[in-house]
């Protein structure tokens, strides 16, 4: 009996999120809708602007994955540099 | 001089203030678990930043720099990736809720008021409370100790503080607790619904419901809530990207900054007790909600200048605490090593 009335509550506390839902769909900010100038730009800076004008889900791809490997590769980068100097860093323990 | 071409902005702007302010709040993240939207936005606007690509190109170097202070966090075993991977679900459905009743409140005209009142409410009920909890922690345990001696004299056991332990009971391993799963996703519901409601990321949020109310210790809390706040940074770095509002070049020269002011953070958690870290956090935060406030009444360059103040002036205690914290490990290494040549 114990059991069943876990099991019914866990239900009930499952279907909560939906009770609360709000009538509202997300307002969601707009394109700026500008494009950017692509004279006298060169190098990487016509590459983002380029993918920028012409598809920004691309360029949406692009900053995310971008931003994800320049954290991952500095992530590395310092635990070697660290751990060449010294420096590694170990487990410590917690002391409130 | 350090003036460089932004072209998705389309304007010249300083690299080392972008750099500074990156770094600024890679150690209050790294510190606090905090992604630091709230310092970067006014911080951006003050230097002239179009407003337009603040919060995206933020996010954009929040997920990165999150990736940095994580690993870090990750080796030095403040991670719980088991709380972090749940939080998500509790806190992504808790954000939609949040965001819908904002728009709710907007349809009937109440969103502005409400919106800005709850957010300096909670900033200074948190603050003051954390403030509470470290002036009365000595007391606190001394009445416990003063109790547990008088059960023990007593013969009586003390009864143990009840818990709402309604299955599934979850064990988290890395933080040392058992807790019920509906406990776990209440909070991080609410937390997401907070951060859904106030428009913020909502690291400042989730770090200390952590702490007072899934019971991890501190520098547990500071990393796993680093943790989510990567999904949450990825997240908004793809939706932002997409609504045209990310300056690449300006997020790309915050992550340097920032990688490099996570490694302080996060190193300085090692120097400083848990209590600590709650007792700067609180202060932080009432200093953020003391800006709050002068915005809400037009006062928004003050505002701006005293988020800007109050983080360089944390992140100069913070780099001091570590500074202190590594002379006092390197002196101890040297005695041990002194008294095992003696002997």
């Amino acid at each position: 009996m114990k059991k069943l009335s876990v099991i019914l509550l866990n239900f009930f506390l499952l279907s909560l999120p939906t009770l609360l839902w709000a009538a509202e769909g997300l307002d969601v900010p707009e394109e700026l809708g500008r494009k950017v100038d692509l004279t006298n730009l060169g190098g990487i800076n016509y590459f983002f602007a380029k993918w920028y004008n012409d598809n920004l889900w691309v360029y949406a791809i692009i900053v995310t994955v971008l931003m994800g490997v320049m954290g991952l590769v500095i992530a590395l980068g310092t635990d070697v540099i660290l751990k060449m100097v010294g420096m590694e860093t170990h487990k410590i323990e917690h002391h409130e | 001089m350090f003036d460089i071409y932004l072209p998705i902005a389309g304007m010249q702007f300083n690299a080392l203030i972008l750099i500074a302010i990156g770094f600024s709040v890679g150690v209050l993240g790294g510190f606090f678990g905090v992604g630091g939207a709230w310092v970067v936005t006014p911080a951006l606007n003050i230097f002239g930043f179009p407003m337009a690509y603040a919060i995206g190109t933020d996010l954009a170097h929040i997920f990165g720099k999150s990736i940095v202070a994580t690993a870090k966090h990750r080796k030095m075993g403040n991670v719980d990736m088991k709380l972090g991977l749940l939080s998500i679900v509790g806190s992504v459905i808790g954000v939609e809720i949040g965001a819908r009743n904002v728009m709710w409140l907007t349809k009937v005209g109440y969103a502005g008021p409400v919106v800005r009142y709850t957010y300096m409410v909670l900033l200074f009920g948190l603050g003051i409370y954390m403030l509470y909890d470290y002036l009365t922690k000595d007391k606190r345990a001394a009445a416990q100790a003063a109790k547990a001696a008088a059960a023990a004299r007593s013969g009586i056991a003390t009864p143990p503080r009840k818990a709402w332990n309604l299955p599934p009971m979850i064990h988290f391993p890395a933080s040392g607790i058992t807790i019920s799963f509906w406990t776990v996703t209440g909070v991080f519901l609410f937390t997401g619904w907070l951060s859904g409601f106030l428009g913020v990321g909502g690291g400042f949020i989730r770090m200390p419901a952590l702490i007072y109310l899934i019971g991890c210790p501190t520098a547990i809390a500071v990393g796993t809530d680093l943790f989510s706040v990567l999904f949450s940074g990825a997240y908004g770095c793809f939706t932002y990207g997409v609504k045209a509002r990310v300056e690449i070049i300006a997020a790309i020269l915050m992550l340097f900054g920032a990688a490099v002011g996570a490694q302080i953070g996060v190193t300085a958690v090692k120097y400083i007790r848990g209590y600590g870290i709650r007792l700067l956090f609180a202060i932080m935060i009432i200093l953020a909600g003391s800006s709050v406030a002068l915005k809400q009444f037009n006062f928004t360059t003050t505002a701006g200048f005293v988020v800007m103040a109050a983080a360089l002036g944390m992140c100069v205690v913070i780099m001091i605490q570590l500074y202190r914290g590594f002379q006092k490990e390197k002196a101890e290494k040297a005695a041990m090593l002194a008294r095992e040549e003696l002997s």
